[in-house]
Formats: C-alpha cells, structure tokens, sequence
C-alpha cells in the first residue's frame, strides 16, 4: 500500500467517525424526555393555600435544576393519588428535557413529590422528593 | 491594528449586526399592547441575545406560523385562552407548552444552546418583572 493510499484511508476513517458521532449526537438531542403518566385532576374543594419559607434549588433528573423562590405564594387547584396539585402566579414553573412544560408542584405531607403538567394532563415523579419548609402565611422579608 | 486587521474586524461587526432586529424598542411601543381582546391573551416572544445571530429559525404556535427568533427582536400575538405550544426547528425540534388564561399575559425566551452543525434556538417560559426587563433592549419586528 502506498503511503499516499494509507493517509487517504486514515482521513476517510476519521470523517466516517465525526459522521457516525454526528449522526448518533443529533439522535441524542432528543432522548431526554419528562417521564410522564396520565393522570386525572380531582376537584376536591378548597384547600389553602402556602408560602415557601425557604427557597429550594433541586435537579430535575433530565440535567436541568429548578428554584423554587422563597415567599411565593402556591394555590391548591386539585388532587392527584400522589397528593395535592399546587400553582403560583409568583413565579413561572417549568420541567424541562429536550422540551419545557409548564408544571404544578405535587405535594404530599409538605414534601415535594413530583409535578402536574396542565397541558399534557400528566403526572411526572420527582426522582428525589424534597421536604418543603411552607408557611400558611407570607414570611417576612426580614426573616 | 493593521489595515487586514481592521477589514476583518469590520467583516465581522457587519455579519453580527446585520442579523439583528431593528424597529421601534419595547418602551416605545409597549403602550399600544395594553389593549387585550377579550376572551383571548397576549404572548410576547423574544430573543434577548445577539448570539448565533445567523440562525434564525420560524417560531410556530399551535402549527401556525407566527414568526422568526430574529436576535434582539420581539413580537406577540393575541390567542384564545387554553393549552398552546410553541415549536422551534433547527437541526431538532424544541418545545414549550403552556396554559393561557384570561387576561394574562405570557413571555416566551427564544434562548440558544449548542448543537452539533448549528445552535438550537429553545422556547423558554420566563416571570413577567425577567421579561419585560430584557424587553427593553429588544426591538419590535412584528409578524411575518
């Protein structure tokens, strides 16, 4: 073989490997997803509503973190079998992986369990729960 | 800076700027959005970034048309309340889905993340005191 043929073939080795790795990371862009489960929302009446006492920052478990801020204020607006569904007009919340929803916090004896997405009508557990510090009424500023 | 030098710089502030939104600011324009139509909301979608200014892919919303992630650009558009989508194409599709209510109003973030050939242009759900923030250096480019 010659040494002109064996660099030749060396090259077209490498481009052929970027293709392949191209190929494969293109797929990969779109794996990630929220899992999900079809759920039914009940209207079970009110119940009150909480702040957050304490701002909470947690993975996803799809690669992306999420806060919660401190003093906002979380509605009750149904039940899942996982526990009560809760939303705030304080701040925006999402779940996001390859794509975003707009979610709801689950929450079950003051621990975040997972999320209701109204849109797809679809729960979504939380990997790790994380124990929530609430409070019925606003803290202070100060605090 | 030699004369080369300074072609090269120009060549680039040229191809970056060249992709930016131009138009009217928000503050100058945000008064004429006050008005919403019953029973309906306003979305606002913007890009907040001159990053990866040459790609600018179609924003749809519900499979409609309603415009492009021009950099430093905004527009928005009034739909009726109820679950919506917005889809960005580069060289993968992205996703944001959300509720609409009455009388409210939503922000959409047209943000970049690195792709493989180009950047991905994401739909993002961001608080209203975040969005009309970075609205302030964006210019209205209305719709297509």
């Amino acid at each position: 073989m010659s040494k002109r043929r064996g660099w030749t073939i060396r090259i077209a080795k490498r481009i052929a490997g970027i293709c392949g790795i191209a190929v494969l990371a293109s797929c990969a862009f779109d794996v990630i997803h929220v899992k999900q489960q079809p759920v039914q929302i009940q209207s079970d009446g009110a119940k009150n509503p909480f702040y957050l006492a304490r701002a909470e920052t947690f993975p996803l478990g799809t690669g992306f973190t999420r806060t919660l801020r401190r003093g906002t204020k979380w509605d009750y607006v149904g039940a899942l079998a996982h526990g009560g569904v809760y939303r705030s007009r304080d701040q925006v919340f999402t779940v996001e992986a390859s794509n975003i929803h707009e979610a709801y916090l689950v929450v079950s004896e003051e621990t975040l369990v997972g999320f209701y997405l109204p849109v797809e009508k679809t729960y979504s557990p939380l990997g790790k729960p994380i124990a929530l510090t609430i409070s019925p009424t606003k803290p202070d500023e100060t605090d | 800076m030699s004369k080369r030098q300074s072609w090269v710089f120009l060549a680039f502030a040229v191809t970056f700027f060249c992709g930016c939104a131009t138009g009217p600011k928000y503050s100058a324009v945000a008064s004429s959005f006050a008005n919403l139509p019953s029973g309906q909301g306003h979305v606002f979608v913007y890009r907040a970034s001159a990053m990866g200014a040459a790609v600018q892919p179609e924003i749809r919303m519900d499979g409609q048309l309603i415009g492009k992630a021009v950099p430093l650009g905004f527009f928005y558009v009034d739909r009726a309340l109820g679950n919506h989508e917005i889809v960005t194409s580069t060289e993968v599709e992205r996703k944001l889905t959300f509720m609409l209510e009455s009388g409210q109003v939503r922000y959409v973030r047209l943000g970049i993340s690195i792709g493989f050939f180009v950047g991905h242009i994401y739909p993002e759900l961001v608080d209203t005191d975040v969005a009309l923030s970075e609205l302030e250096d964006c210019s209205y480019i209305g719709q297509p």
